[in-house]
């Protein structure tokens, strides 16, 4: 039956699941799971955090030997014993963490285990970065072979990640949210690479959250929700909207929410000039939510260090209601009221072996203390309030975080800012790997704070984020502000021109409009 | 549930099997009791323990514990070894401490630093024949001392050296600085050289008792000091540290070496020409005869009064001083085995 | 049961008990007599004391490979005084924990502020402090004062006083870690530093008091040690750095951080204590010693990660998993 399929459809199916099921005590992460990737295809699996993709992928690179069902590769049925087995037999995978070195050239990381070398164990530099090269034109990408992967911007990293992949010549590649850490522009460069390893024969294996993108470059689209399979759809059958809906089993809107400011001046930044950006100068008012978009590496979150005293600033001045502010360490800024969610939540944000009571208490230890002495009770109590307030999904306060999904981490480290209560709270890239549900969610806070009469300065790299939330946005690109935008008169293309440089100025421009 | 009882219980019992183990191995290998001879009185649970440190140190296990054993063997009575690996007197201390409340019939100690007196006090006055080798504790009121006057050796090797330098040159001293004995050792050395005006130390260096240290301290020594006419090596690794680098700068008879104790290595070298004169101990007399004393006070084998506990008397010699050897070319070949 | 067995400190202590029942019945009339266990207690006192500074370190996500010297230094500097200077024992022994102090601000200074690496910081100040302690000290100071030695000697219910200091600071430092906001704060540095600095707390001012503090505690075990023999000896603290980290490490603490109470510092140097006394019991020689040790901390971290991997996974596939990800 299934080659008749096959024959009729005109496809070779390159890898095959057939009804694979793994529980792990008190969960069943897949149940009964049949789908078929073609040779060539790029096919997009979506499921929101939690519907067993990780495993179904962690199956298909040998981390996982699943409990029933069988996978056929090439029509062939194989067991995957581990992740060098599976890249023997030609599937090579892309983690959404970094697995680069980043002490090691670029060249080093590619080849990390087929590093050319002569017969005495030497490794053959000249070949080594020759190679690099070549598969580095294949993916457009100007990059010397013997940088050192640390100096490297993180989307660039993620770039070095898939170039890694690819030196392996996979059958089929599976990328697990491949643009997650990467700018638009640097998203393009991923799809053409796509493309041309379609046109190769290579099949595409593409996980991700957003919608925009899968429906840019998938040929298929398979859902699953809670473990279960919802179906494969080809593109042009099917819409945004029906896989949200398989996905979540709810309509979700795309509400741009109404502007909370008020007209009196909360923030002001003049001229300030660091490691990484120059000359910035605005103001923010109360209740307003600002947007800084930009390419990845444009200087937003160096900014926001900067204000948060993270990292110094070495000229220019900041002021808080209208009162000069001397910011030395964080510490000196959550006193003046300033607050700052970081980029990358597991490495700055959370302690990720400790419960969701202790995290969300680190910033105001004082609140559960009587003259210094903590009453653990108290931790309890108030993280029990804020985990409702959130909602926050977890078995107790007391489980520790890591074994949360990447929403209701995000939602624990807001709750840690929540509590220290700033007057300004820049939060950058908010969103970042949590799911569409808990991506509303986290919308609806931050907006919730803004109308309680926070000032939030938003950092993101979704343009649709940035049109849904923000009130006003200030493009960056190189370390300088390029143009403010009005939410209500811009589109994501505009924001996009002028992050990238294809409109050039700024004010002078939109004056002579004006 | 279970699978974790079942897992802490196996571990606790491995425990068990290692401990048991070892202590039978360890019994089995210092019990020997076909030797038994002449005093039929020995109770079987006897035991003379010693205590020193750096218990595996090759010069203490060749000599002292070998002895000590010996002794235990052919007398058919139980003897143990212990003490910390490294050189650690404080835990020298605490090991004698816990040993006391097991009350053995005598307790041989390594005089290794003055700070042990207090235990050995300790010892004296919970009744257990206490002997103390190799260095004199003051304050200690141990029953009887055998040992070697460093100051002696010391002067010693000042005399050979100024012999050999025709009394003058430029001397380097090595050796573990801080160290009781040595320091002494370096009096004597001092006192030695004071008769030869035209002798010259330059300074003292500490090796740490180690081979490699005190290899580099010579090479350096060798670089910066090349009218240096002679080293002086104070502890067990001198000699073999010095002659190393000498060997390797070619300089053998041009700068004298003179050095402490007679391990393998040490003739060796005296023989190759590259080691002079060596001061040895016998340690061996250290432990066989502290061990005898021991036994001889528990026994009372020579009784001076009607009790010579209630007369407040000791019936061993309370000061032994076992005397030195000198080896150089003339009579190394005696040693060499 | 099992969720108890994951508690390092329960596990540790029902070892300890198990441990001793089998030595009771094995040595009847040695092993459980007042005199060997309240000896046994005096001698595991002054690593104790270390341990408890060492677990503030570790929960930090540091360490300090000083503590051993500053024992010798502190009690030598304290014994020179005392002996060559013929000070009163108070402004000594005063003088001797201020300067354990500096050695640790110096220490927590180049470690917090100049970003040297702990490791590389304090292996550098062990070696400058045994050799600042051998100047001062020479080849140790015998017969010193007894009004100073009444500090490590005096008995209180028979039991010698390092015991009860012991048991004081352990009291002391396990409120405080357990209960004060400044302590918590620990347990975030040494969870993740990065965070803890976004997150306000002064991380760099709090490493310094950490390093202070363990200079301090290894300063007075110097001092109590010094007392207690009634000399200094140059020797003091040898290798003691590594026993104290071994014991906290039994203890649960962990080398990444995070993790680890006072008391378990406590426990391990117990568990430690009483593995040589049955040692020295069974008359089992020096060298042995050590590599028990050496087995029984592998199994005591191995059983860690058998006991904490997730419910109802088996050993096999947690370890697979592990070592994948």
């Amino acid at each position: 039956m299934r080659e008749e399929k096959n024959k009729r459809e005109g496809r070779k199916i390159k890898i095959g699941i057939e009804g694979i099921s793994k529980a792990f005590p008190g969960v069943k992460a897949l149940s009964d799971v049949n789908l078929d990737i073609y040779e060539g295809e790029v096919h997009a699996l979506c499921g929101e955090n939690g519907a067993g993709k990780s495993t179904l992928m962690k199956i298909l690179t040998g981390n996982y030997l699943p409990d029933q069902g069988r996978i056929l590769l090439n029509d062939k049925p194989v067991v995957i014993r581990n992740q060098a087995h599976a890249q023997e037999l030609g599937i090579s995978i892309v983690y959404q963490e970094r697995s680069l070195s980043g002490n090691l050239t670029v060249a080093e990381n590619i080849f990390t285990n087929q590093q050319p070398h002569n017969k005495w164990g030497f490794i053959n530099k000249k070949k080594l970065w020759e190679q690099t090269r070549l598969l580095l034109q294949t993916l457009d990408l100007a990059i010397e072979p013997n940088v050192k992967v640390a100096d490297l911007s993180s989307g660039l990293q993620q770039m070095i990640e898939i170039a890694k992949a690819l030196s392996r010549n996979p059958g089929i590649l599976i990328l697990d949210e491949p643009t997650a850490s990467i700018t638009e522009s640097e998203t393009m460069v991923l799809f053409k690479v796509i493309r041309e390893l379609q046109k190769k024969g290579t099949s595409v294996f593409y996980i991700s959250h957003r919608m925009e993108e899968i429906f840019q470059i998938a040929d298929r689209i398979s859902v699953l929700k809670d473990g279960c399979y919802q179906g494969t759809f080809t593109k042009q059958d099917t819409s945004i909207d029906e896989i949200i809906r398989l996905m979540v089993r709810r309509e979700l809107k795309q509400a741009r929410f109404l502007s909370q400011a008020k007209d009196e001046v909360v923030f002001e930044a003049r001229e300030l000039t660091g490691k990484g950006f120059s000359d910035v100068s605005f103001q923010v008012f109360r209740g307003e939510i600002l947007a800084f978009a930009g390419l990845v590496g444009a200087g937003r979150t160096e900014v926001a260090r900067a204000i948060f005293g993270a990292d110094p600033a070495f000229f220019g001045s900041i002021s808080m209601n209208g009162k000069d502010l001397k910011i030395g360490n964080p510490s000196q800024a959550i006193r003046a009221g300033i607050g700052y969610l970081p980029e990358e939540r597991k490495e700055q944000g959370l302690f990720m072996n400790m419960s969701i009571e202790s995290n969300i208490i680190a910033g105001t230890l004082d609140a559960a203390a009587v003259r210094s002495w903590i009453h653990n009770s108290k931790i309890s109590k108030i993280a029990q309030i804020y985990t409702n307030k959130l909602g926050i999904k977890s078995s107790t306060v007391k489980q520790k975080v890591n074994e949360l999904s990447g929403g209701n981490q995000q939602k624990v480290v807001l709750a840690k800012w929540l509590l220290l209560n700033p007057s300004l709270l820049i939060v950058d890239e908010p969103t970042h790997g949590v799911d569409v549900g808990a991506k509303m969610e986290i919308y609806h806070i931050l907006h919730e704070l803004a109308k309680a009469g926070t000032t939030i300065i938003l950092i993101s790299s979704e343009l649709p984020e940035i049109l849904t939330l923000s009130d006003r946005i200030l493009v960056m690109r190189n370390g300088r502000i390029a143009t403010e935008l009005n939410k209500r008169e811009t589109t994501e293309q505009e924001i996009l021109a002028y992050a990238s440089g294809i409109y050039q100025n700024t004010k002078t421009e939109k004056l002579l409009t004006n | 549930m279970k699978f974790s009882i079942k897992h802490s219980l196996s571990f606790f019992y491995l425990l068990i099997l290692i401990l048991n183990f070892l202590t039978s191995c360890d019994r089995n290998r210092i019990v020997e009791k076909e030797a038994r001879q002449e005093e039929s009185a020995v109770n079987p649970d006897e035991e003379y323990i010693m205590v020193t440190t750096a218990v595996n140190f090759p010069m203490y296990v060749n000599h002292d514990q070998a002895a000590f054993k010996r002794w235990g063997k052919r007398r058919g009575i139980k003897t143990s070894i212990l003490g910390p690996s490294d050189w650690d007197v404080a835990a020298q201390i605490a090991v004698i401490e816990q040993i006391i409340s097991t009350k053995p019939a005598g307790l041989l100690i390594n005089g290794t630093d003055p700070g042990i007196a207090q235990v050995i006090n300790k010892a004296v006055d919970a009744g257990i024949p206490t002997v103390v080798y190799d260095s004199d504790i003051p304050g200690g009121k141990h029953h009887a001392f055998l040992g070697t006057d460093w100051y002696e050796i010391g002067k010693l090797q000042g005399e050979a050296m100024a012999k050999l330098l025709n009394g003058k040159g430029k001397v380097a001293y090595l050796g573990i600085l801080g160290m009781t004995n040595m320091e002494q050792g370096f009096k004597g050395l001092q006192d030695a050289f004071a008769k030869y005006p035209g002798i010259q130390i330059i300074g003292r260096y500490d090796d740490k008792a180690n081979v490699e240290e005190a290899a580099h301290i010579t090479s350096d020594l060798l670089g910066t000091h090349p009218d240096l006419a002679g080293i002086c090596g104070f502890d067990a690794m001198s000699g073999p540290g010095i002659g190393l680098a000498i060997r390797e700068a070619n300089k053998a008879g041009k700068v004298k070496v003179t050095a402490v104790d007679w391990e393998p290595e040490h003739l060796q070298l005296v023989k190759d020409g590259i080691i002079q004169h060596l001061v040895g101990q016998k340690r061996e007399l250290f432990t066989w005869y502290g061990a005898q004393f021991l036994f001889d006070m528990r026994h009372t084998v020579n009784s001076l009064s009607i009790d010579d506990i209630q007369a407040g008397v000791v019936a061993v010699p309370r000061k032994v001083d076992t005397g030195l050897i000198e080896i150089n070319q003339s009579n190394v070949a005696q040693f060499l085995k | 049961m099992k969720r108890l067995l994951r508690d390092r400190e329960v596990s540790l202590s029902l070892s300890i008990v198990a441990i001793c029942i089998v030595a009771s019945v094995t040595w009847p009339n040695i092993f459980p007599t007042f005199d060997n266990i309240s000896q046994l207690l005096l001698n595991l006192s002054i690593d104790s004391i270390v341990a408890v500074g060492m677990m503030i370190l570790l929960i930090s996500g540091s360490f300090d490979l000083s503590v051993g010297s500053v024992v010798a230094f502190c009690g030598g500097l304290t014994a020179y005084l005392l002996y060559y200077q013929g000070m009163f024992p108070l402004p000594a022994i005063l003088i001797g924990l201020a300067a354990a102090g500096l050695v640790g601000l110096l220490n927590g200074y180049l470690v917090a502020k100049a970003g040297i690496n702990p490791m590389i910081q304090t292996l550098a100040m062990m070696g400058i402090i045994r050799g600042a302690a051998l100047m001062i000290s020479g080849s140790g100071i015998q017969n010193l004062p007894p009004d100073f030695n009444v500090f490590g000697q005096s008995k209180f219910l028979a039991i010698q006083s390092p015991v009860w200091i012991m048991f004081v600071v352990v009291l002391i430092f396990h409120l405080l870690v357990s209960r004060n906001i400044m302590f918590r704060k620990y347990y975030y540095i040494g969870g993740n530093e990065k965070a803890a600095v976004l997150s306000g707390i002064n991380v760099k001012k709090l490493k310094i008091i950490a390093f202070v503090l363990t200079s301090l505690l290894a300063g007075l075990a110097g001092i109590l040690l010094a007392s207690r023999l009634g000399a200094a000896l140059g020797t003091s603290g040898r290798g003691m750095e590594l026993r104290v980290i071994t014991a906290v490490i039994l203890g649960g603490a962990s080398l990444s951080g995070g993790e680890g109470k006072v008391v378990g510092a406590l426990l391990g140097t117990v568990f430690i204590g009483v593995v040589s006394n049955i040692m020295i019991i069974a008359r089992v020689s020096g060298y042995w010693q050590d590599i028990v040790l050496g087995i029984i901390l592998i199994a005591a971290v191995g059983m860690d990660i058998a006991f904490n991997r997730p419910a109802g996974i088996s050993l096999k596939t947690y370890l697979r998993n592990l070592t994948i990800s």
